[in-house]
């Protein structure tokens, strides 16, 4: 199998058209804040809808309050940072810093057809891969280099066991971690995955695949 | 034996097989322990990623996110097909009720300077944040509405007219089933429509003056 693995950095999907996420039928439905209703008791009324809260506070941010940007800061900070801290493979809080204000910059395109959470997800998603080429160790450079090692995963190229599940994920050469946070953990399909990373959907099976033949020595 | 690619089970757990394909792999599972292994622990960190707990970062970043925008001032690029564009959703939402123009004593239209009517009901998203900004953003048309031309007022106009009404009529909806999901975000909507057409006319005078 032929893998694509571009050196230079994913074009940053979505950007020019807003960091609109993908709308619609047959896009991922990332797990992420979109409802807080899975497995909670049905809503009484009156009581809050977090996705018509996250959209009155994305309005009024838009039209300048910093204090609703402040709520919505608060309600999703933890979701958004352990999303870049996974893609990103280390802390990188200056990245989430950059994500959020950059979700201020942009909160006027945001239009409501999708939960904010997810709208701001993918406006991390678009910065840490735009970030990436700048970013990356010598560690993830040295592994994407070796494409045999992505044909035939094996338990040389990396060594995961005796690390926790986070740091384990960390320690992925950056293209299995990226492919393996979005689809296994964000609930992105491989198909947007493809078109976010630049590569083939084939691509982003084997990546995935390769990252949890590695990730399954963490689980002792 | 010969085992079918391991990749195969990670496209068996997500579904991503052809439905023979998949039989097969499952005809291989009921006589070869080693792939019930492999899938199981596939599975396990699958299961395991699901799972991950979130925490914050070290610090609290708000003061530093709130530093960095209070210095980098948002500016919309704002235009009238845009605006129309926002009428169209109005009408939408509006579900084709008749427009009409409130008008004080010497006929000049008040659309948006009048004062909010009281709301028949208030769901929680909207509390004081909203009416204040609602409130806010109409003084301050107010101020600027004479630098617009007179159709771009009549257009804003009939539409923040419409918007009213559905707003109205959503709140009566709510308030005769209080527990309706769907009327609660067909308000919510209505009022956020509400609010964005008055963030975009105000712009738009800022914009010409
Ligand atoms: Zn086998």
């Amino acid at each position: 199998m032929k893998h694509e693995d571009r050196s230079e950095p994913p074009s940053e999907v979505g950007a020019r058209g807003g960091f609109q996420p993908s709308s619609g039928i047959g896009s991922p439905k990332p797990r992420m804040p979109t409802t807080a209703t899975r497995g909670a008791p049905a809503q009484k009324p009156g009581a809050h809808d977090p996705n018509e809260t996250d959209a009155v506070d994305a309005a009024l941010a838009a039209s300048g309050d910093a204090h609703a940007f402040e709520r919505l800061y608060r309600r999703h900070i933890n979701r958004v940072h352990s999303l870049v801290r996974r893609m990103m493979g280390e802390e990188a809080e200056e990245v989430t810093q950059e994500v959020l204000v950059h979700a201020w910059q942009k909160i006027g395109t945001y239009r409501g057809e999708a939960a904010f959470g997810t709208w701001l997800h993918r406006v991390a998603v678009n910065l840490v891969l735009s970030r990436r080429a700048g970013r990356r160790r010598w560690r993830d450079r040295f592994a994407e280099n070796d494409a045999e090692a992505m044909e035939l995963p094996s338990k040389s190229t990396v060594h995961l066991a005796g690390l926790d599940f986070e740091s384990a994920i960390a320690a992925l050469p950056a293209r299995a971690r990226q492919v393996f946070v979005l689809h296994d953990v964000e609930g992105y399909r491989h198909e947007e995955i493809a078109t976010m990373l630049g590569v083939t959907a084939g691509t982003s099976k084997s990546q995935l695949h390769y990252a949890r033949m590695a990730l399954r020595e963490t689980l002792g | 034996m010969t085992h079918p690619q391991s990749e195969h089970w990670s496209d068996y757990i997500d579904g991503e097989l052809p439905l023979a394909e998949a039989r097969e792999l499952e005809t291989h599972l009921e006589v070869c322990g080693e792939c019930r292994r492999l899938l199981n622990e596939l599975r396990g960190v699958v299961a395991r990623a699901g799972a991950l707990e979130d925490r914050p970062p070290r610090a609290d970043l708000w003061p530093r996110v709130s530093a960095q925008i209070g210095v980098s001032r948002r500016r919309f690029v704002f235009s009238m097909p845009e605006l129309l564009a926002a009428g169209i959703a109005l009408m939408l939402i509006s579900g084709g009720g008749v427009a009409f123009l409130l008008r004080d004593e010497i006929g000049a239209p008040v659309a948006w300077i009048r004062p909010e009517p009281e709301p028949v009901v208030r769901t929680v998203a909207t509390g004081g944040g909203y009416d204040a900004a609602i409130g806010q953003l109409q003084r301050e048309l107010a101020k600027g509405r004479g630098s617009l031309d007179s159709s771009t007022t009549r257009v804003i106009e009939e539409k923040l007219a419409l918007i009213d009404q559905a707003i109205l009529d959503a709140e009566r909806a709510v308030a005769a089933d209080p527990g309706s999901e769907y009327l609660r975000a067909h308000l919510t909507r209505s009022r956020l429509t509400k609010l964005d057409l008055l963030r975009r006319a105000t712009e738009l005078t800022r914009t010409i003056s």
